[in-house]
């Protein structure tokens, strides 16, 4: 496990281009977007994407036959990109939020509670997100994957808009409906998607190791 | 160290019925031509693809039970496949060093000055004989007790293949219980290097030899039309009708020296053995 992480991040580490493209996008969401926590929405699923793709680079050229007779199981390489993607992800989820509290500072832009109200919300759904990407794309490989996975992100990022939208439009504020809510019942919702975000995960796991286990090279 | 028994997966039209073993301090070479069987043997011995039936011990474990800590002591290069090219060598020690307890990074290094194997360099942009080194070099810096190369010296020329085999066999001098299980279409690497050879063909072992008998007793027997109608024919294990008459495969050398000293005799050499096992008639 460990060394398939080294591996992974040393894939990464090599993807100083995408790095780069990442970090000003970034860096220009927070500098001139009016809301910085979409910068966590950036960042969280950019990340888990990079995780996304080591999967492709070892299936490049084959590259999973020789994988596979290293030390590695076939469990283990699938639990190891889970792993991955939360850290990559999660990471990128944790400076994003860190980086939208900043900004908000700074700026005087959106109180500190909704961003982490927002950071607390996306957090399931990059669960979500990394439960659907991994699967597809070791069932389906890089490029069918990435079909399946530009689908989910139109429809997550329509129901985020949807979402935004109907937020505005209905005057609400997010701040204002959490004080209004017993503390108990915020509290309970988030750690309940967090669970539901766990699960998905877990099932999405399972699923994964069984593709694994059925897959020759 | 290695035992096949009754092997067999099919994939389309074609079948792979195999049985060999590789006994603790040999090297066993297989043989066979492009789509023989030789890479699906690999496969189904490293656990890549599930055989149809049959099966495998490694190091005395049932491969469905031969779990991650297991392979620590297996080296492995494939043909067609190595670490990521987007990797450099620099890369790859930290990972080498976390799969395997006992790899030796000194070693490692040190082997990679002498083949002047770049660190910083990506794996795809080496060349096709650095790529090998590389993968051979991989193989055999954890103190693996069994090392199954399919193809190490595939594209390389004739120094560099005299080096990669002369890096196995101080691998082999290290330990007299190491094995090694090596196919290459280069038969002159496995004369020198295997104790004993399988042929496969069409999914099938075709033989089995020890490489000094395949070489002391296998000869071509090339006769022409009258000799081969008078030829003891018990020894001969193929022949094959050629413009001068036939050619003729025997594993009793001696015999037809003694008794035919008229007979054109080739000594014996993979290339003859396999020619003739897979195109003469029995």
């Amino acid at each position: 496990m460990k060394g398939l992480l080294i591996k992974d991040f040393k894939l990464i580490k090599n993807q100083k281009n995408s790095l780069l493209i990442v970090a000003a996008v970034g860096a220009a969401m927070t500098a001139y977007a009016e809301n910085s926590s979409f910068l966590i929405t950036y960042l969280a699923f950019v990340g888990s994407q990079f995780a996304r793709n080591t999967i492709s680079y070892d299936d490049f050229d084959n590259g999973n036959a020789f994988l596979f007779s290293l030390p590695v199981t076939r469990e283990g390489y699938a639990a190891e990109k889970y792993i991955f993607g939360l850290m990559i992800g999660g990471g990128g989820w944790l400076f994003g939020t860190a980086a939208a509290l900043i900004a908000g500072a700074v700026k005087n832009t959106g109180s500190p509670k909704d961003t982490f109200i927002i950071a607390l919300i996306l957090f399931p759904i990059l669960l979500v997100f990394v439960s659907i990407s991994i699967p597809f794309h070791l069932k389906f490989g890089a490029e069918k994957g990435s079909i399946v996975m530009v689908v989910t992100g139109g429809i997550l990022a329509a129901a985020f808009v949807l979402a935004a939208k109907l937020t505005e439009a209905a005057n609400i504020n997010l701040s204002a409906l959490a004080d209004k809510l017993p503390a108990i019942g915020m509290k309970t919702a988030i750690l309940a998607a967090f669970l539901t975000g766990a699960v998905i995960l877990l099932i999405s796991l399972r699923i994964s190791i069984s593709i694994m286990k059925k897959k020759e090279f | 160290m290695l035992k096949i028994e009754q092997l067999q997966k099919k994939f389309g039209t074609f079948s792979l019925d195999c049985s060999m073993e590789v006994k603790p301090g040999c090297v066993t070479g297989l043989v066979g031509q492009n789509g023989a069987g030789k890479s699906t043997t690999f496969k189904a011995v490293l656990g890549l693809i599930s055989p149809d039936s049959g099966t495998i011990h490694i190091l005395g474990k049932d491969l469905r039970q031969f779990g991650a800590r297991d392979k620590q002591t297996l080296g492995v290069v494939l043909s067609d496949s190595g670490f990521s090219g987007c990797l450099t060598v620099k890369d790859i020690i930290p990972i080498l060093g976390s799969l395997y307890p006992a790899f030796d990074k000194a070693f490692f290094r040190s082997q990679l000055q002498k083949f002047g194997l770049p660190q910083d360099k990506k794996i795809k942009e080496f060349s096709t004989g650095m790529k090998a080194k590389l993968k051979v070099l991989t193989a055999i810096s954890h103190k693996a007790r069994l090392l199954i190369l399919d193809e190490p010296t595939a594209g390389l020329d004739v120094v560099a293949r005299d080096e990669l085999l002369e890096m196995l066999r101080e691998y082999m001098e290290q330990d007299e219980n190491r094995s090694i299980l090596i196919s290459s279409h280069i038969s002159g690497d496995l004369e020198s290097l295997c104790d004993d050879i399988y042929m496969i063909h069409q999914g099938k072992i075709i033989l089995h030899e020890d490489t000094d008998v395949l070489l002391d007793r296998y000869a071509l027997l090339k006769a022409d039309p009258g000799q081969f109608a008078r030829m003891d024919k018990q020894y001969l294990l193929r022949f094959r009708k050629e413009s001068y008459g036939c050619s003729c495969l025997t594993d009793q050398k001696q015999f037809y020296m003694e008794n035919y000293p008229d007979l054109v005799i080739e000594k014996g050499t993979i290339d003859n053995v396999i020619t003739m096992m897979i195109r003469g008639e029995n």
